[in-house]
């Protein structure tokens, strides 16, 4: 997921927890508002009557020890005044029913009593609880909406800023390690952010690619210098137990010696070759001008192979069309690969088993794949076969020092061709050549 | 025939020269450019091996030399440097081989047969083998007049080059080093060259027996010729 996208999800979580725990409060918070506020003006009215009593004299509402009581007319508030004994006192404010002509209505209801003209009066004044509710529904309603329309403008302004703030990260991402080609040879070129954090990464990120770029370079020229210097001692070897076999004092017990240390030159001369050719191949020191009719060079290969097919009694079918040419691509080089890749099939091959070679058509370019009934790769071998000097399992039982395939890969990478290796231990392995349109005549 | 080692690697240098003169040619070496540039404008010679990579001069520059002093000589390039433009730079400028170090004195002086042969006029196009007769021109083993087509083309490649070294034991290394010469594959050590020998004999017993190709145990193989 994107970090862009990250964010932005967990602004929007986070925030509606907040709001899904606002509203679930609201009411309660409402209530408690509306009741406060209820409360405060029943406080006031009864400071209001009780003034008015102060004044005008309890009298004015009061005579020969009847009760007063006033409503509104629908009954939504009232107040009254009792003579209550002397020895009651009230002072609360609660919720009460009440019965006014005959409806019992709840009220919110503030009783107060107090001394006047040494008696005892009860005032209570009311408020009915559904009036209370009136109001608090329609608040909650446009609190809510209030709410929800903010969280989606908050939303809205996370995405637009933090995608706005991540955009030097994104072309940092781009620039600097999805397009450009490694070894890294292109001129630095600064991404523009105000951010010191995506300007931190951008340097660190290219300094990191120069040197990895410059270890690489050390090791191809490495690699290099260090075959070209071995050709020369190995040369003289090579000679020289030429020279000494041929001589006819020798006796045939040294012959036998001379030919062993002859096939432990050979060796060594093969990883020398295979690894200067390697470094050719990524030093581009091949030209890429030559034609190719596929099926031609693949039954080239088979020709050339077949000695090793008959040995081990494998079966070799070629099932790709006349009329495939490659073009602008080197043909020893290209030799090479199908020879490595056949040879490869065969030597991890049953005794019996066989090889198909066939070819389609796809969308990227002509996919051509090379199936073996072989002792497959395993799993945990399966991400290293194209590793140079790294000894599998089962190279380690055949006579190969392991650079077949590397050399597969560095040629099928020079000719912009892409490998895709499936396999099952016991049941095979297929090498798919992925060969891009470009080199397709 | 005369032939002049350019090579610094004295070691190598000595190891060819022992080489070709067994061989019956005659063989002077150059250690230097400067001194393999005095014998160019001196001497003449029928092969010049140049090393390319010389302390004191450029290669493809004695090259050039050899070209203009020695024009009838033939030029083998050796190189550790096989590079492809080297290669094509020292074809270009007249060499007639290129043989990339470290090289087989066999192979070396197979080539350097394959040139006379080419250059020199020097035809020797038939041999006879047994009751075998081999064409080298036209790649072919015939007997009794009718070729035998089941002969593939690496089993002639191995028939042709151990009649070049005729008489002398091959090992197998030196066999498929000639036959596989230009593939680059990781095998180092397999038996095919045995296969390829046991196919060719059981191709020719159907019409004789090819007695004249030994097995020598233990060591490699070898056509013996009575001459």
């Amino acid at each position: 997921m994107k970090l862009n996208t990250k964010l932005t999800l967990f602004n929007t979580i986070s925030k509606l927890v907040i709001v899904v725990f606002f509203v679930l409060l609201l009411p309660l918070l409402i209530n408690y508002i509306s009741l406060g506020y209820t409360d405060g003006k029943l406080v006031e009215q009864k400071d209001k009557v009780l003034q008015i009593v102060k004044t005008l004299g309890i009298g004015n509402y009061i005579t020969d020890g009847e009760s007063y009581g006033s409503y509104t007319l629908l009954k939504e508030e009232y107040i009254s005044l009792d003579e209550v004994p002397a020895d009651e006192y009230l002072d609360t404010i609660m919720n009460e029913r009440r019965i006014v002509e005959g409806d019992t209505i709840e009220y919110r209801i503030l009783s107060h009593t107090f001394k006047a003209d040494k008696k005892n009066y009860l005032l209570e004044v009311g408020k009915s609880v559904s009036t209370l509710d009136d109001t608090t529904g329609p608040l909650q309603k446009i609190a809510f909406l209030v709410l929800v329309g903010m969280i989606l403008l908050t939303i809205l302004a996370d995405q637009v800023y933090s995608n706005y703030v991540l955009r030097p990260l994104r072309q940092i991402i781009k620039t600097r390690l999805n397009s450009s080609r490694f070894p890294y040879t292109d001129s630095y070129n600064k991404v523009r952010t105000s951010t010191v954090d995506f300007q931190y990464l951008d340097i660190s990120i290219h300094r990191m690619m120069e040197t990895i770029t410059n270890k690489f370079q050390k090791e191809r020229e490495f690699i290099s210098n260090a075959s070209h210097e071995l050709m020369t001692p190995i040369s003289i070897l090579q000679t020289k137990i030429e020279n000494m076999f041929v001589e006819e004092d020798i006796a045939d017990e040294l012959k036998v010696r001379l030919l062993e240390m002859q096939r432990i030159l050979n060796r060594l001369k093969s990883i020398t070759k295979t690894l200067l050719l390697i470094s050719q191949i990524e030093n581009e020191q091949f030209i890429k001008q030559d034609e190719v009719n596929l099926s031609e060079m693949l039954h080239d290969v088979q020709d050339e192979i077949s000695i090793r097919l008959e040995q081990k009694d494998v079966a070799l079918t070629i099932e790709v069309p006349a009329d495939i040419v490659l073009h602008k691509v080197n043909k020893f080089l290209l030799f090479n690969l199908f020879f490595n890749l056949v040879n490869n099939a065969i030597k991890y091959n049953i005794a019996g088993g066989s090889i198909n070679i066939t070819a389609r058509k796809n969308i990227s370019g002509l996919i051509l794949n090379i199936a073996d009934t072989g002792i497959g790769i395993g799993e945990d071998e399966l991400p290293f076969i194209f590793d140079r000097f790294k000894k599998l399992k089962r190279a380690l039982q055949q006579e190969s020092f392991g650079l077949g395939l590397p050399i597969v890969k560095s040629i099928a990478d020079f000719h912009g061709i892409v490998i895709e290796v499936t396999s099952e231990k016991g049941r095979g392995s297929t090498f798919s050549l992925i060969i891009p349109d470009e080199i397709l005549k | 025939m005369n032939v002049l080692i350019i090579e610094d690697e004295r070691s190598l240098a000595r190891e060819v020269d022992i080489f070709l003169t067994n061989n019956n040619y005659v063989c002077e070496v150059a250690y230097n450019g400067r001194s393999a540039s005095e014998k160019i404008s001196v001497n003449l010679y029928d092969f010049i091996l140049i090393d390319l990579g010389l302390p004191d001069y450029d290669g493809l520059d004695l090259l050039k030399e050899a070209k203009r002093n020695n024009p009838e000589a033939a030029c083998i390039i050796l190189t550790a440097r096989a590079e492809v433009n080297d290669r094509i730079t020292g074809l270009d400028l007249g060499a007639d081989d290129y043989v990339p170090k470290p090289f087989s004195l066999l192979e070396l002086q197979s080539r350097m047969q394959a040139i006379t042969r080419r250059k020199f006029g020097l035809k020797q196009n038939t041999v006879t083998l047994g009751d075998f007769l081999i064409n080298l021109t036209e790649r072919t083993i015939s007997h009794e007049g009718n070729v035998i087509n089941t002969i593939t083309k690496k089993e002639f490649d191995l028939i042709a080059y151990m009649l070049l070294h005729k008489n002398r034991t091959l090992t197998r290394t030196q066999l498929s080093e000639h036959i596989w010469g230009s593939v680059v594959n990781d095998d180092y050590d397999s038996n095919y060259i045995d296969a390829h020998i046991k196919n060719i004999r059981k191709k020719l017993n159907a019409f004789a027996s090819p007695n004249w190709l030994e097995t020598v145990r233990g060591l490699g193989y070898k056509i013996v010729v009575n001459s």
